[in-house]
């Protein structure tokens, strides 16, 4: 029987070029107008490209895929909810900027103990070319604060004050204790060692007044606020600081080989009740010193910093708030 | 009960006319190169990519569940592995023999005329098989290896040496297909000793000589035939047929081949480890598999080798040394041996297909995903791309498995003792080991 | 086959069929409310061998070490995830007996296919009678067919 040697020749190499020519072909077209983005948990690589190019007002499209885990994309200090980068699949995310700037993108869902390496940035021109207004310094820079020296406070409470006792005492603090500044400046250590010499006091006992404390500082904060402060906890800090603040997060045992020591502890009062909220924001926002903490300023705006900040006390305090932490 | 397919002029012509068989072939060499470059380009995550889930899951279901027990060597007949070689070698696709062979052509040395190359290429990839079964690169390396090494075999050596003598899959697909209940035979043998050029094995005008090295007129057993249909092109005699034919059939005649029963071994073992290792809760065994070149590799190294290679046959071998004793047989113990071995074909190939049942129905939704996007780049080309991980028929898989493994016993049992009636031998010790590996396996799958 | 064999055939099902549909006695345990707290780590679970009780609450604390993993119950249909640094809860009733999987269901890296833990709710009865059941398989052949078959001829 006589075959078709041509034919069968012709068959198999378009056969084969065409099955060649398909992921070639795919992703020539693909690639217009859009860039992909590739993860990788941070010793692997992170983020791929780490740097984007983008313009005020033109929508920047990104494809975006996982080669390992799960992870998520953010935008630091933006509205923009985060999406997971799933291993394996795509996930589209067009961002349009209003003003230049360098943009920080970050992975929201812990990926290793180097998580929180995983970073990039959007730089963003055009648009109001006018230099923005100069940042002011975190307030422990403006208060000479020094955040690596040790905090140990001088007094601690027996038992846990509750801020609801406190209340009852609320009218006999002056406004200058009850202000934003003085809460923000003051470990609540130092507060109750300025209150115990006040006259007006004098009656209260050291119970009662570390109750007042734990109302002072209840009162610079909202429940919205310590809802958001607990949420951000969670997501970003349980991982090494644990969910209960014990400085024995999943991570913790990596912290210790790394830095010689676990992460804080936040249920220690000694070291928690030494610590101003100055102290705690200069921290979180410059973290590093080789201690692993990482750097959160790019990421967290101040208002969430601040709401943390409430949030990590609720660790030495019974604040009125279902967000309370214990 | 042999039930002639080839009497049916449908069937004989599908099977004779070369363009049914080319265009399965174009499709699985189409399928082949596009796992290879999925491999390659497309995404790393093993549970999203072509390579992974069409090669692993998808082929592997097909062969070990469909193709080897019910067609024995029918994946053979389709695999593309052998075809850009073969076509080189022949300097053709469709056209008849010419006259003088286009390359080396030299004849496969004798002492590598057995399976033991098989057993250890097998045995090879079965030790990196963690490794290889989860990373779409290193499929996509293993399966770029075999097809190059094919065409460089072809180059160099006759027919299909690749085939024959070293393709891992080829030894256990060979062993298995004895019990199939498909067979290619020839319906007269004073036909062939009659036949004066056998073009069956030297080729003709018609079609090539016997690609797999085999005269058909000698097949007495499914395992070195690869059912190219090729002797059913050339016999000028009409004389080669496909049949049906009862399970099993091959192994009323106990082998007394050494590779061959080795390849038992490695297979009944290696299906024991890997039900351990892939189904079983032990995290540090998986890792120890997974993590080449380290200590605890080494470690599981030794244990693989030493289980298979040591700890199995030599249980066997006492098996068979008690059967002996209590028989007073006069056979030697390396013939009872090798004979015996024949009866694990049967418990091989179920402890496989009870294996692979588990790891098929928990995984096989990933099929409908890395079709509708191969590379993981977000495609949807048939619309499935979004269904998600879901194992399915969980609630019959325990039955399944139990049913395969204990009806693998009893044909174990009874090729066993056909075998025994070969070398005048008890078969109850050989029974008992195999009594003791199933109920190994049974509770590590179940 | 002689009568005999067949008698002994006809056993061997019915033996069969015992074996795998005969109800066994059910130790009737009270429920409880059993907690499990499981470290889910690249690419196993700490501890990956859970027991419990037919009827029991089952509460299981999935701790993730790492990346997320997840955990879905083969047979169960139930599944939950972690993020590291946050415990995740799925509680369940144990009211199908056996022994069931459970695997990861987020993709955590290379083996994440083969991340794998198992519950046991009440005895392994499957296991059981599975076991018998081979047994039984193998008397099949040395009871009914005891003699070797003569030798082929050629």
């Amino acid at each position: 029987m006589k075959y078709s040697e041509p034919l069968s020749r012709i068959l198999i190499i378009s056969g084969v070029l065409l099955v060649l020519a398909v992921p070639f072909a795919a992703q020539a077209i693909g690639a217009q107008g859009v860039i992909e983005i590739h993860a990788r948990v941070a010793e692997s690589g992170g983020w791929t490209p780490s740097t984007i190019r983008a313009k005020v007002g033109v929508p920047l499209h990104l494809r975006m895929t996982s080669d390992d885990v799960m992870h998520s994309f953010a935008i630091g200090q933006s509205d923009t909810p985060a999406v997971d980068v799933l291993p394996g699949q795509m996930t589209d995310v067009t961002l349009t900027f209003d003003k230049p700037g360098t943009y920080t993108y970050y992975c929201t869902r812990w990926c290793g103990p180097n998580h929180w390496r995983m970073r990039g940035t959007i730089e963003v021109t055009g648009g109001d070319s006018a230099s923005p207004p100069p940042g002011t310094p975190p307030l422990y820079v403006t208060l000479n604060l020094d955040i690596d020296a040790a905090h140990p406070a001088a007094v601690i409470p027996v038992g846990i004050p509750e801020a609801q006792r406190g209340a009852q005492f609320a009218d006999l603090l002056t406004t200058t204790v009850m202000s934003l500044d003085y809460y923000r400046s003051h470990s609540p250590a130092h507060a109750f060692e300025d209150l115990r010499v006040d006259p007006s006091l004098t009656s209260l006992n050291n119970s009662d007044l570390w109750d007042l404390i734990a109302y002072l500082w209840q009162s610079n904060s909202t429940p919205e606020g310590l809802a958001e402060g607990q949420r951000l906890f969670a997501q970003n800090c349980t991982a090494c600081h644990g969910e209960t603040g014990g400085g024995n997060g999943v991570f913790s045992a990596n912290i210790k080989a790394l830095a010689g020591k676990t992460p804080a502890n936040f249920s220690d009062p000694t070291t928690m009740l030494g610590a101003a909220p100055a102290l705690l924001q200069g921290k979180i926002l410059r973290g590093g010193m080789g201690t692993g903490m990482p750097s959160w300023g790019p990421i967290l705006t101040d208002q969430q910093t601040w709401n943390i900040i409430s949030y990590l006390y609720t660790f030495q305090f019974n604040e009125n708030s279902a967000a309370a932490g214990k | 009960m042999h039930y002639e397919l080839t009497r049916f002029p449908l069937v004989k012509a599908l099977l004779k006319n070369r363009w049914p068989q080319m265009l399965v072939w174009l499709v699985m060499l189409a399928g082949f190169l596009f796992a290879i470059l999925s491999g390659f380009f497309g995404t790393p995550v093993g549970n999203r990519n072509f390579g992974i889930v069409f090669v692993w899951i998808a082929w592997w279901a097909v062969l070990i569940l469909v193709a080897v027990p019910f067609f024995g060597r029918g994946w053979c007949s389709v695999c593309p592995i052998p075809l850009p070689g073969e076509w080189l070698q022949r300097g053709a696709i469709m056209n008849p023999p010419g006259n003088k062979p286009k390359w080396y052509n030299l004849r496969w040395p004798n002492k590598l005329r057995n399976i033991w190359l098989q057993n250890l290429t097998f045995t090879l990839v079965a030790l990196f098989s963690s490794v290889i079964l989860t990373t779409p690169k290193v499929t996509a390396i293993v399966l770029a290896a075999m097809i190059f090494l094919a065409i460089g075999m072809s180059m160099v050596f006759e027919r299909r040496t690749f085939c024959r003598y070293i393709c891992p899959v080829s030894g256990f697909i060979g062993l298995y297909a004895q019990a199939a209940p498909l067979e290619l035979r020839v319906k007269d043998k004073q036909v062939c000793l009659t036949c004066k050029d056998k073009p069956c094995y030297n080729g003709s005008p018609a079609g090539y000589g016997c690609p797999w090295d085999v005269f058909p007129g000698g097949l007495t057993k499914n395992t070195y035939c690869g059912l190219c249909m090729e002797c059913l092109r050339t016999c000028p005699y009409e004389n080669i047929a496909v049949n049906t034919r009862p399970f099993s059939d091959d192994l009323a005649k106990p082998s007394t081949r050494m590779d061959e029963a080795f390849k038992a071994f490695i297979m009944l073992g290696a299906a024991m480890i890997y039900a351990g290792e892939f189904l079983g809760p032990w995290g540090s065994l998986k890792l120890a598999a997974y993590s080449v070149g380290s200590i605890s590799w080494f470690g599981y190294l030794v244990a693989f080798l030493v289980f298979i290679f040591g700890l199995l046959p030599a249980l066997f071998l006492g098996a068979v040394w008690i059967g002996n004793k209590l028989s007073q047989a006069t056979a030697a113990l390396k013939k009872s041996f090798t004979a015996f071995a024949t009866s694990l074909v049967p418990l091989g190939l179920m402890f496989w297909v009870a294996f692979s049942l588990s790891f098929v129905l928990t995984n096989a939704a990933y099929i409908f995903s890395s079709l509708s996007d191969p590379f993981g780049w977000g495609w949807n080309l048939f619309g499935t791309a979004a269904i998600p991980w879901q194992p399915i028929l969980t609630t019959i898989l325990l039955p399944l498995q139990t049913l395969a493994l204990a009806g693998g016993l009893l044909w174990t049992a009874s090729t066993a003792r056909k075998a025994g009636s070969e070398v005048k031998v008890s078969p109850v010790p050989v029974i008992v080991f195999s009594t003791a590996a199933t109920v190994a396996m049974l509770g590590l799958l179940l | 086959m002689s009568k005999k064999k067949w008698i002994f055939g006809v056993l061997f099902v019915m033996a069969g069929a015992v074996i795998v549909f005969a109800p066994l006695p059910v130790r009737a345990t009270p429920p409880t409310l059993r907690t499990f707290r499981i470290e889910a780590s690249q690419f196993a679970y700490t501890p990956a061998v859970l027991a419990v009780n037919p009827g029991d609450t089952v509460t299981i604390e999935l701790v993730s070490t790492d990346v997320v993993h997840g955990l879905y119950l083969d047979g169960y249909g139930v599944s939950v995830t972690a993020d590291p640094g946050q415990t995740a809860r799925l509680t369940f009733i144990a009211d199908k007996s056996g022994s069931f999987r459970f695997r990861c269901n987020v993709t955590c890296g290379a083996l994440h296919p083969f991340m794998i833990g198992k519950l046991q709710v009440g005895p392994n009865t499957w296991l059981w009678r599975a076991i018998v059941l081979t047994i039984l398989a193998a008397l099949v052949i040395p009871i009914l067919r005891p003699n070797l078959p003569r030798a082929r001829a050629g």
